[in-house]
């Protein structure tokens, strides 16, 4: 299960995940996010909700980050102590500009 | 009526046998004819539309006592599926063989050093010996390595069935002779009770044990308090209809290693049901039956009660992939109950209430059966295995299913987000190279040992044979424009887990996670 919270204002599209993001879930995300990216500048990725993610999900975001690479940029916030692990693992922290809250 | 054939029927005397048979059979319209054909060498064409004719008149005939060469050309030509035909039955000694085996409805003895004949106990065998046949044909189709019998033969007064087994040796002997092989034994003896276990049974084929366990139930209630009688036949009754293959019997002797096969035997208990009535016979094979005389064990399998209690319980740890001693004890006590309700009835029914012995057993037995009833709720458990098909759509069950079984190991949050992503990258592996672009089956096997705690997941498929670790690692330190999209799923599984192997073995892939918590 996932839940995605989505608004976009102005160029910036935000959204927050709420679940697991795996091989059932990421097609979704990446039809939500492909069909709100045009013409959207900032995007953020708020992870506070999120506790689960495979490689499936990394596939998202690494396309996600070729597209916004060439735009504003894209940020990944509120990543939680396991999924931070993933990505360092992989090389996503690399990859990535992951804003942890205060 | 009986009309003897003799000697060789063919077109130059069928002219002349008819006759015979006519001058024979006039004025007897109606009466049973019985062809002997003991004396039978061959019969040709000829003589088969003799006897075709004969049976217009006499709708009811039957051919007995038919060699083998005889019997061959009326199975060829259809006359066996046509008419009542009956084999003459060669006539076996069991005269100074060894016993090498002993089940519910016969003995098994080595007549040579290829041959061994089960001879059954009823001297009216004959349809016992078909269904054991017909249900040892029924597994071996549906996987299940074991013997088949091509030959029925006299013994006696008795009959039997004749099987090959070369150099086979029984578990029951070689935990007798090597006790060092006992846990490469349990090992052995487990993964072919797992095999029986996983295997489903077309609807109708096989007999449900919950009938059987059901009739012992009723039959117990009858002899222990009210409400522990009510209690117990709930408890089988709660027990939901199973279409897995479950063996009946099974124990060290009824396992046999032949070469470097193991194969099953003794197949007349075959039937279908969850797999606490097989723990319950097992626990009687091992224990329940000898819990009153320690030496019977060791009459029956050749082993010491020690002996037999250290396998079985090494036996039920693997087979529940725990080595965790409260949840062994927990599934033994439910397997006792259906194991003591047996050996209650089965006491009384063979009318050993008589003898001073008979009454002390069913007292013990019962006073455990109470003991039991009052502390159990439910006689069913987890398995630690998950067979199902190997499609996306099912990676939630898979994860569930893990989730479930890793619970009782303690596992801190980022060990089990570890673990699930491990399970998901290689469940769907399997989903998407395995079959395709057909589909098919996979099976999630979780065991979860102490000291130190590892939790130990196998997924195994019947999909080509792919190696997935063989591949490459991607370069993890490249820029995002230079990655490219995908291979990191298994790459984060070996960095995550602490083992990895492949093996492909009979045909299977074999994947094996490892994780130290």
């Amino acid at each position: 299960m996932l839940n995605i919270k989505k608004t976009v204002e102005n160029g910036k599209a935000a959204f927050a995940l709420e679940g697991r993001l795996d091989t059932v879930t990421a097609p979704d995300l990446e039809k939500e996010i492909m069909g709100s990216i045009d013409g959207v500048n900032e995007l953020a990725l708020d992870f506070a909700g999120l506790d689960y993610i495979s490689s499936a999900g990394l596939r998202v975001l690494l396309a996600t980050q070729k597209i916004m690479n060439g735009r504003g940029g894209m940020t990944v916030s509120n990543v939680t102590g396991s999924i931070m692990d993933i990505f360092e693992v992989t090389g996503f922290s690399e990859i990535l500009t992951i804003v942890q809250a205060e | 009526m009986i009309i003897n054939l003799n000697g060789r029927i063919d077109s130059n005397n069928a002219a002349q046998v008819e006759n015979d048979i006519t001058e024979q059979l006039s004025g007897r319209d109606g009466a049973p004819v019985e062809i002997d054909a003991s004396g039978l060498e061959y019969i040709s064409s000829a003589g088969l539309r003799v006897l075709l004719r004969v049976r217009k008149t006499h709708p009811d005939m039957r051919i007995t006592g038919v060699n083998s060469e005889v019997w061959e050309i009326l199975d060829m030509t259809g006359f066996t599926e046509m008419m009542e035909v009956e084999k003459a039955y060669r006539v076996v000694s069991i005269e100074g063989c060894e016993e090498i085996g002993r089940g519910a409805n016969g003995t098994i003895y080595r007549i040579d050093r290829d041959n061994v004949v089960k001879v059954y106990n009823n001297a009216d065998a004959l349809s016992d010996i078909q269904h054991e046949r017909e249900v040892a044909k029924l597994a071996l189709i549906l996987g299940i390595p074991t013997a088949i019998s091509y030959d029925v033969v006299r013994v006696g007064e008795s009959y039997g069935s004749v099987f090959e087994l070369l150099n086979a040796r029984s578990f029951s002997k070689i935990l007798a002779n090597e006790p060092e092989r006992m846990d490469w034994c349990v090992k052995e003896y487990v993964d072919l009770l797992r095999k029986i276990h996983a295997t489903v049974v077309p609807e109708g084929k096989l007999p449900d044990m919950k009938e059987t366990a059901l009739s012992w139930a009723r039959f117990v209630r009858d002899y222990i308090p009210a409400e522990a009688g009510d209690k117990l036949l709930s408890l089988v009754e709660a027990i939901p209809h199973d279409d897995h293959m479950i063996h009946g019997d099974y124990h060290t002797k009824n396992v046999e290693l032949q070469n470097d096969e193991v194969l099953l035997i003794d197949m007349d208990t075959l039937s279908v049901g969850h797999p606490i009535f097989e723990l319950a016979s097992m626990f009687n094979a091992f224990i329940g039956f000898s819990e009153y005389d320690h030496d019977n064990i060791l009459r029956f399998q050749g082993f010491d009660f020690e002996t037999g209690s250290a396998f079985w319980h090494k036996s039920l740890e693997a087979y529940l992939g725990t080595s965790c001693e409260t949840k062994i004890r927990e599934v033994e006590d439910k397997a006792r109950i259906i194991g003591y309700t047996r050996m209650i009835r089965r006491t009384v029914m063979r009318g050993e209430t008589e003898t001073e012995e008979g009454r002390e057993k069913i007292k013990m037995w019962t006073e455990e059966l109470l003991g039991l009833l009052k502390k159990t709720d439910t006689l069913l458990f987890s398995r630690n295995e998950l067979e199902l098909e190997a499609v996306k759509e099912n990676l939630d069950e898979v994860q569930l299913f893990v989730g479930e079984r890793i619970e009782e190991a303690d596992c801190p949050p980022k060990a089990q987000m570890q673990i699930a992503v491990a399970v998901e990258e290689i469940f769907i592996n399997i989903a998407s190279y395995a079959y395709a672009p057909d589909k098919g089956k996979a099976t999630v096997r979780v065991e979860v040992s102490e000291n130190p705690v590892t939790v130990t997941i196998t997924f195994v498929d019947h999909g080509v044979p792919y190696d997935p670790l063989a591949k490459e690692d991607p370069d993890v330190t490249l820029p995002a424009e230079q990655r490219e999209i995908g291979g990191l799923g298994i790459f984060m599984t070996k960095k995550i887990m602490d083992d990895v192997t492949y093996a492909y073995r009979d045909g299977q892939n074999i994947l094996m996670l490892k994780k130290n918590l």
